[in-house]
């Protein structure tokens, strides 16, 4: 076998023993991932016992926003009125003592909610959707891909304030 | 002229393997966040943002180390150049559609744009091609 063949073969197992010890390490958030388990998944959800905020993926969001879901936009003001979710309401995280009354005033408690936020590494929604169920909302779902994918994927981009 | 060709190629190896060694511990400590920079790029569906996320560092860590302690070094740097290689069509796709992200190539917080990026992988696929060429040159072949 020449040389440059045996080089590239030990740098294919190189790559796949990283591989292997990443998913090793990382076999669950990936599992989770692909299962769309993530918001769940966290320490949070291992020690609570409460009802907790249910993952939903893109296509479930749209289901839910066509049978009257309300999205509920967790990211700060400028971000909400930069682009968001058709029919959301904001609900920054930062400011949800102030807005709080406000909102359980216009949503009922039956209400679905669909919380989202940056996607990706932001806790900001899952953290709002606990809030919000010990405000006694029961059926709060979480949009883990949150506002990128949902733009990334082409769909309806609103934009201005509420 | 043979000895500083040597003292050439275990800088280099050094620096790259120290490089990508850091890059690669860097993510690995904030998988999700670094999930979240890959899906910046808008290359992969949802959950393969996380599957890439998950395992690149652990490559980058591997190839790395293996480059600072000096095993398996040529393989290693062939990987590199190869991976370097891609990172770089990656970001010229993110510059041509415009995106304006932050690589994430060293974990989140680190805020370079592709552009300083695209230089950055630039030097490192030429420290990468400079080890991998070095290293039969300057070396002495193993003694079986």
């Amino acid at each position: 076998m020449k040389p440059l063949q045996l080089t590239l073969i030990e740098a294919v197992l190189i790559a796949l023993l990283g591989l292997l010890a990443g998913l090793v390490v990382n076999h669950r958030l990936v599992l989770d991932a692909f299962a769309g388990r993530l918001a769940a998944s966290g320490p949070v959800a291992a020690t609570a016992s409460a009802i907790l905020p249910q993952p939903v993926l893109l296509a479930e969001v749209r289901d839910l926003a066509a049978a009257g879901a309300l999205p509920v936009d967790a990211r700060d003001g400028a971000l909400y009125a930069d682009g968001h979710l058709p029919a959301a309401v904001s609900l920054p995280l930062a400011e949800a003592d102030a807005l709080m009354e406000r909102f359980r005033q216009q949503v009922a408690a039956e209400r679905t909610l669909i919380l989202y936020c940056n996607g990706y590494g932001c806790p900001d929604s899952f953290d709002l959707g606990l809030r919000l169920i010990s405000e006694g909302y029961r059926d709060v779902r979480v949009f883990e891909g949150g506002f990128p994918e949902w733009r990334d994927a082409g769909l309806p981009v609103v934009k201005g304030n509420q | 002229m043979k000895h500083s060709g040597q003292v050439s190629y275990h800088l280099c190896r050094l620096l790259l393997g120290a490089v990508f060694g850091w890059a690669g511990a860097v993510k690995a400590l904030d998988v999700p966040a670094f999930a979240g920079q890959v899906a910046a790029y808008q290359l992969l569906p949802y959950a393969w943002n996380y599957a890439v996320a998950a395992t690149l560092p652990y490559v980058e860590l591997l190839a790395g180390t293996l480059l600072l302690v000096n095993i398996r070094s040529k393989p290693a740097a062939l990987l590199l150049l190869l991976l370097n290689t891609l990172f770089i069509a990656v970001l010229a796709s993110v510059m041509a559609r415009g995106l304006s992200i932050d690589c994430g190539c060293f974990g989140p917080d680190a805020g370079t744009t592709p552009l300083q990026a695209l230089g950055r992988d630039a030097l490192l696929l030429a420290l990468a091609v400079a080890v991998y060429w070095q290293h039969d040159r300057y070396l002495p072949p193993p003694t079986t």
